[in-house]
């Protein structure tokens, strides 16, 4: 272990992280970073905690310039999220579609693969739950809830695919194509909604209201808290299993490591990509499912309104972790109804959740990248 | 002109005074004291480890001394940075080289210089002119970088470095990518830039370079000075003996081989490169059962290619290669690897393992769909830990644990997680790719003695180096590599490193 610091043919030199910007930075003042490689847990668990705090610190100074005490603007926010019973099961209906989200793009991202497409395959996902509703509207509700969400899944994973075939095909660009992707369901969905599947009774882009049967139950009667939430625990537990115990989760984690080298111990690169991209569309479809199925119950425009964005930004805060994506969906889940009450209490505008979200990820992912150094007195010479 | 007989001989130019450094967990420098005489060639010599690097390191100001003094000419300097360094006359020239491919090489040259309004070549250009015509160096300044041969590249770097108008020049192995003929062109130049006054400081691990180069010699072990001593008071075994801190055998033990059926055989293959460079063009090998074939060549000249299209991450377009008798010219890796094919890698961070995965999850990677190590896609934990502990006891795995992420590792150590995975199943066929690069004596002696153990055990060994020592203990017949070819097959017996490096440089008998 020790010889490690010193050359090994000179390769570690190549290691990006032994030039970063930050320890150039803190090079001669009497301190200095320095590479650690022994991170611990507990030292992202208090860089994590830092990042958060430095965010509130940055949130008390915006809502200063808008003029609220931050303490104002926290305590509405903290009651919006967590401060009754009812906001609190609300904090885990917004929080369901963005566990899946956020589950979707963290098994893309383990792989090194970048699926921005989480927001189109999630409207795939409708699509293909309301198709399937349409195809075999007399099968019985179990099933056909079955079906929808099997539907659904593929959906997604078909409209992931068109993305993953022309990046292992032509090596296309994923990030652009997957963008591009989100566009281009959204304008088939219009389509879709404007004629084919528009409901006769309205002039509105949406379909009829669904059958009461295809409804998902829900845990209580006066809350929407439904059982897509089980759905997205259950999926959150699979994707762990997967990427910890398979042979097809180790593939996933080798391409996102080092494609060269899996390639040279005969892994497919190509066929791994194109099954990454399929589970992480699916998820999404699914999260689309549980949106129709669970809470709007006919499918319209807006049912989607940036949660495949947002399951980005969880899976990097959660460190692509699935457990750790089910905690930082429920506490964004919990920041969006926050947000909600303290724009009514306080005129706050609700986009502050996007900056609080923005802000959030940005500590978070220099925390992660702080886990590496530490910063060490050096003795003055000279 | 002749400066280095206006200076007494024994006037340090350069002193290091008492130098620490300390890494987490490692103590990489440990008062470290020593004076550089002006205008001589001072080797520092190590195995990997002994921290060298880390020295030089501490001289061109990437890291400060946590105590201890430097002083350039009796002045204590305190460098934050490489450009301290060269302010204060110090350069330095990686191993890896630090040129931008698609520009020229005056424009590599003045890379650095303060930026100004315009970039007026015209300066620069004379003064690389001079340089070139007074070391009798053919390059043209116009050429662009990426199209020089390595040789060249490295003049390159050289010449960049003086024109910062250095006083010292520190080497760190620079004859990794030379022939032998390049290796003695190099010295003998780097000779005449000592006599002209430059105080050059070279790192290396081959005793032979040092005895051929060097004025005096540092030799360190573990972070401490052992000695300085003069070239000439000391031989090869002596500094050998300095460096690792006990007797050393720099010989293998082993029989004359018995070749038995072909493992490999490669008929006429032609395997393209995107950069132009490198591929392949008709060659023809053989490997047997129980042998070890040399494949001796300057880095560039088609053995990545040879070793992918066996490997199978890249298909020859024309030829075939049967691996056991079986055609496998088209065949995808897994494929090829299930005939009994193992592959040591020469960049092993790069193309051998996982630096982000646990030791254990490396040492079954490409086998982790194998019977032993799965079932109906479920891997087998328990067995994969016994594998794990099996392999770091028997192959001397130094970690406290199998779960230890592999980036922690040393580079000897990395090795030893790649032999233990692909010696896993006795393979048929060992691809070995410059496997003891970078290693220290004792782990490349290991190195060594596996693979000869396993051609004793009947396997096929193809072994490719650029450390023409290596070959010459290890091989049964050298193959030398030429330009995608293979242009000449000898056995060692019956040549000389003269013979193979002019074959090595496409001078050989029979080459047009």
């Amino acid at each position: 272990m020790s010889e490690r610091v010193d050359d090994t043919g000179g390769d570690e030199r190549t290691d990006p992280a032994d030039r970063n910007p930050l320890a150039m930075l803190f090079q001669g003042d009497g301190w200095r970073l320095e590479r650690r490689l022994d991170t611990r847990p507990v030292h992202e668990m208090y860089a994590t905690l830092a990042a958060l705090v430095l965010t509130a610190l940055i949130i008390s100074l915006l809502v200063i310039l808008v003029g609220v005490s931050p303490l104002d603007a926290f305590t509405s926010l903290y009651e919006g999220a967590l401060g009754s019973r009812e906001a609190g099961l609300e904090t885990l209906v917004q929080a369901t579609p963005l566990i899946l989200t956020g589950l979707a793009a963290a098994v893309a991202f383990r792989s090194g693969v970048w699926n921005i497409g989480g927001e189109g395959q999630f409207f795939a996902g409708a699509i293909g739950t309301w198709w399937v509703y349409e195809l075999l509207p007399g099968l019985p509700a179990p099933l056909l809830i079955i079906a929808m969400f099997v539907g659904a899944a593929v959906a997604g994973a078909l409209w992931a695919s068109a993305a993953s075939v022309l990046l292992v095909r032509y090596g296309t660009n994923e990030i652009l194509t997957t963008v591009m992707l989100n566009f281009v369901v959204l304008y088939i969905l219009s389509w879709l909604l404007s004629g084919p599947w528009q409901s006769p009774k309205t002039p509105y882009f949406q379909t009829e209201r669904m059958d009461e049967k295809t409804f998902l139950p829900r845990f209580i009667d006066d809350s929407r808290l439904h059982w897509g939430l089980l759905v997205a625990l259950a999926a959150a537990v699979a994707v762990h299993l997967l990427t910890r115990r398979t042979g097809l989760g180790f593939e996933l984690r080798a391409i996102g490591v080092n494609k060269r080298a899996a390639a040279y111990k005969g892994i497919s690169v190509g066929r791994t990509v194109i099954t990454v991209m399929a589970i992480s569309g699916a998820l999404a479809g699914i999260a689309g499912a549980g949106e129709l199925l669970g809470l709007h119950h006919r499918l319209q425009l807006d049912i989607a309104e940036g949660l495949g964005f947002t399951g980005i930004i969880i899976a990097l805060v959660a460190r692509l972790h699935p457990a750790g994506v089910v905690v930082v969906a429920i506490a964004f889940g919990g920041l969006i109804n926050g947000a909600t009450n303290m724009q009514v209490g306080t005129g706050i505008p609700f986009a502050l959740v996007q900056v609080i979200e923005g802000v959030a990820l940005v500590f978070v992912l220099l925390a992660a990248v702080a886990c590496r150094y530490r910063l060490k007195r050096t003795v003055r010479h000279g | 002109m002749d400066i280095a007989e206006a200076v007494a001989p024994g006037d340090p130019i350069l002193v290091i005074d008492n130098v620490t450094k300390e890494f987490p967990g490692v103590v990489a420098n440990d008062s470290v004291s020593i004076d550089v005489n002006r205008a001589s060639i001072h080797c520092l010599l190590g195995e990997n480890g002994a921290g060298k690097t880390t020295l030089a390191d501490i001289l061109y100001g990437v890291f400060r001394p946590d105590s201890g003094q430097i002083r350039l000419e009796g002045r204590p300097l305190d460098m934050a940075s490489p450009g301290d360094a060269i302010a204060a006359g110090i350069g330095m020239v990686h191993q890896h080289f630090e040129l931008v491919p698609p520009m020229s090489v005056i424009e590599n040259v003045v890379i650095g210089t303060p930026a100004r309004q315009w970039l007026d070549l015209t300066e620069a250009r004379r003064r690389l002119e001079e340089f070139f015509a007074d070391y009798d160096v053919e390059i043209d300044p116009d050429a662009e970088v990426g199209r020089l041969s390595v040789g060249e590249q490295q003049w390159v770097e050289i010449f960049k470095t003086l024109y910062f108008g250095v006083e010292i020049l520190i080497l760190d192995e620079p004859t990794a990518v030379l022939t032998p003929q390049g290796v003695t062109e190099l010295f003998a130049i780097l000779r005449r830039m000592r006599d002209d006054g430059l105080t050059i400081i070279l790192i290396t691990h081959k005793l032979k370079e040092v005895m051929d180069l060097s004025d005096r010699v540092t030799v360190l072990r573990r972070g401490r000075v052992v000695d300085t001593v003069a070239t000439d008071d000391v031989d090869q075994l002596d500094l050998a003996r300095m460096m690792v801190g006990r007797d050393v055998l720099l010989q293998v033990d082993k029989q004359r081989s018995e070749p038995g059926a072909p493992v490999l055989e490669a008929d006429a293959i032609h395997v393209e490169s995107d950069t132009g460079r490198g591929a392949l063009k008709g060659l023809s090998l053989n490997v047997g059962a129980g042998e070890i074939v040399g494949v001796a060549g300057v880095s560039g000249n088609g053995q990545n290619a040879l070793f992918d299209s066996v490997v199978g991450v890249r298909h020859p377009h024309s030829g075939t290669i049967r691996i056991t008798g079986q055609d496998v010219t088209t065949a995808a890796p897994h494929k090829i690897a299930r005939l009994g094919v193992a592959c040591v890698p020469a960049d092993r961070i790069a193309q051998g393992l996982m630096m982000d995965f646990s030791i254990k999850e490396n040492l079954v990677l490409g086998n982790h769909r194998s019977s032993q190590f799965s079932r109906a896609g479920i891997l087998n934990q328990s067995q994969i830990d016994a594998f794990a502990a099996e392999s770091i006891e028997s192959f001397e795995i130094k970690t406290p644990s199998a779960d230890q992420v592999t980036r922690t590792l040393s580079g000897g150590n990395l090795q030893k997680i790649i032999m233990a995975r692909e010696l896993y199943g006795r393979p048929a066929l060992i691809l070995a790719h410059q496997p003891t690069r970078g290693l220290d004596i004792a782990a490349s002696e290991y190195v060594r003695q596996r693979l000869v153990q396993e051609r004793d055990r009947g396997a096929g060994v193809l072994l490719m180096s650029e450390d023409l020592d290596e070959i010459f203990q290890l091989a049964d017949r050298i193959a030398v590599i030429f330009d995608g070819r293979i242009v000449a097959m000898i056995e060692p017996d019956a040549t000389s490193l003269e013979e193979i490096g002019m074959h090595m440089a496409g001078a050989g008998a029979g080459a047009p």
